[in-house]
């Protein structure tokens, strides 16, 4: 699931447990490490492409902030997103409604099939803007199982929730997005 | 678990790469448009992943995120430290009020105390105000057993009785 399961590298919990004894450079293993997943989980929960580098920096503030709190019944990059899920709701909240995905302006690609091209970027734009419409919950069990493979027990075990209920709250998610891609 | 169910399970691991069709499965995505729907959202869910901003430098980023985190600390520390102070601060004042150490105050000075405060002392009403002074000073200099506790805070005076023990110490005095 993420660089810690490579056995020559000190994995998630060793970098956590050297930084609060003391070692910086631990932490800026596990930024370098989760950094840019976390950018991607933020952007396709619909967060607006100029927010998504405070929000990573924000995120991993208030993880590392209270890095106590990570149980490690999930993996450390689960705990990362539930905290970023945290925030973007939070944001979304404080702009008083979910965020409106606009379909970006693009300039049609000089390629063989430009209008398939279109048409695949406007999918794909339907479909970002599709999942931040979703329910919290839904929202991040799927953005967990799409983006990281995450199996329903991690999955629970981040999100507060049974592997029951996250499966459920995933082929919801699939169900409602599907319609989008038809 | 049905066909479409096992697939479903799949398709993460497969267009992330990490895993291939098998030909059953292939041939079941062929010709069931359910999983191909959920196939076509899985890949555009990847390529949406892939679209995202990049990242800022790790190095220069973990360098920001350490610094809010120390100067969070150090607030908190602050904060904590201006707590602690005010706590100990108006520990300090309640006890100086509670064993009358602090003699500069009226509100413990005996003298004081006896000038504001109504004492319902009938026996004393009709005494002169030297043969008060006079009495007074007799009881300084009665010497009496401490009660428990009282050395550890000093000499017990006058002003460290209630009316009723002033009042006994006095019928005592009388005989």
């Amino acid at each position: 699931m993420s660089a810690s399961t490579v056995p020559d590298l000190p994995g998630d919990s060793e970098l956590v447990e050297s930084y609060l004894g003391g070692d910086q450079g631990s932490a800026a293993e596990l930024v370098r490490r989760h950094s840019a997943a976390m950018g991607r989980f933020l952007y396709s929960a619909g967060a607006a492409p100029d927010d998504v580098d405070d929000l990573v920096q924000e995120s991993l503030f208030r993880a590392f902030r209270a890095l106590g709190g990570w149980r490690r019944t999930a993996s450390f990059r689960s705990w990362l997103f539930s905290i970023a899920g945290n925030l973007l709701r939070d944001e979304f909240r404080r702009r008083k409604g979910r965020q409106v995905i606009a379909l970006e302006d693009r300039e049609i690609p000089d390629r063989a099939d430009p209008h398939g091209e279109l048409a695949a970027s406007d999918m794909e734009e339907r479909v970002r803007a599709g999942v931040s419409r979703l329910p919290r919950l839904q929202r991040e069990v799927f953005l967990l199982r799409a983006h990281e493979g995450a199996g329903y027990d991690e999955i629970a075990a981040a999100l507060g929730t049974t592997p029951g209920a996250a499966r459920v709250h995933y082929h919801h998610a699939v169900k409602r997005l599907k319609e989008l891609v038809r | 678990m049905t066909a479409c169910e096992r697939l479903s399970d799949r398709i993460p691991e497969v267009v992330r790469g990490r895993s291939r069709w098998t030909p059953e499965e292939s041939a079941h995505l062929a010709g069931c448009p359910n999983c191909r729907a959920e196939w076509d959202l899985l890949v555009a869910v990847d390529r949406v992943a892939a679209r995202a901003p990049a990242p800022r430098d790790p190095s220069a980023l973990a360098a920001t995120v350490l610094r809010r985190v120390a100067d969070h600390r150090r607030s908190r520390l602050g904060s904590l430290g201006r707590w602690t102070v005010g706590v100990a601060a108006a520990a300090g004042i309640a006890a100086a009020v509670w064993t009358g150490v602090n003699r500069g105050n009226p509100a413990s000075d005996p003298v004081a105390v006896a000038a504001t405060v109504d004492i319902a002392l009938p026996e004393l009403e009709p005494m002169e105000t030297a043969e008060l002074d006079s009495l007074l000073e007799a009881m300084e200099a009665i010497p009496s057993p401490a009660p428990a506790g009282w050395s550890a805070l000093g000499e017990p005076t006058l002003g460290d009785l209630d009316a009723d023990e002033l009042e006994q110490v006095l019928g005592t005095w009388e005989g």
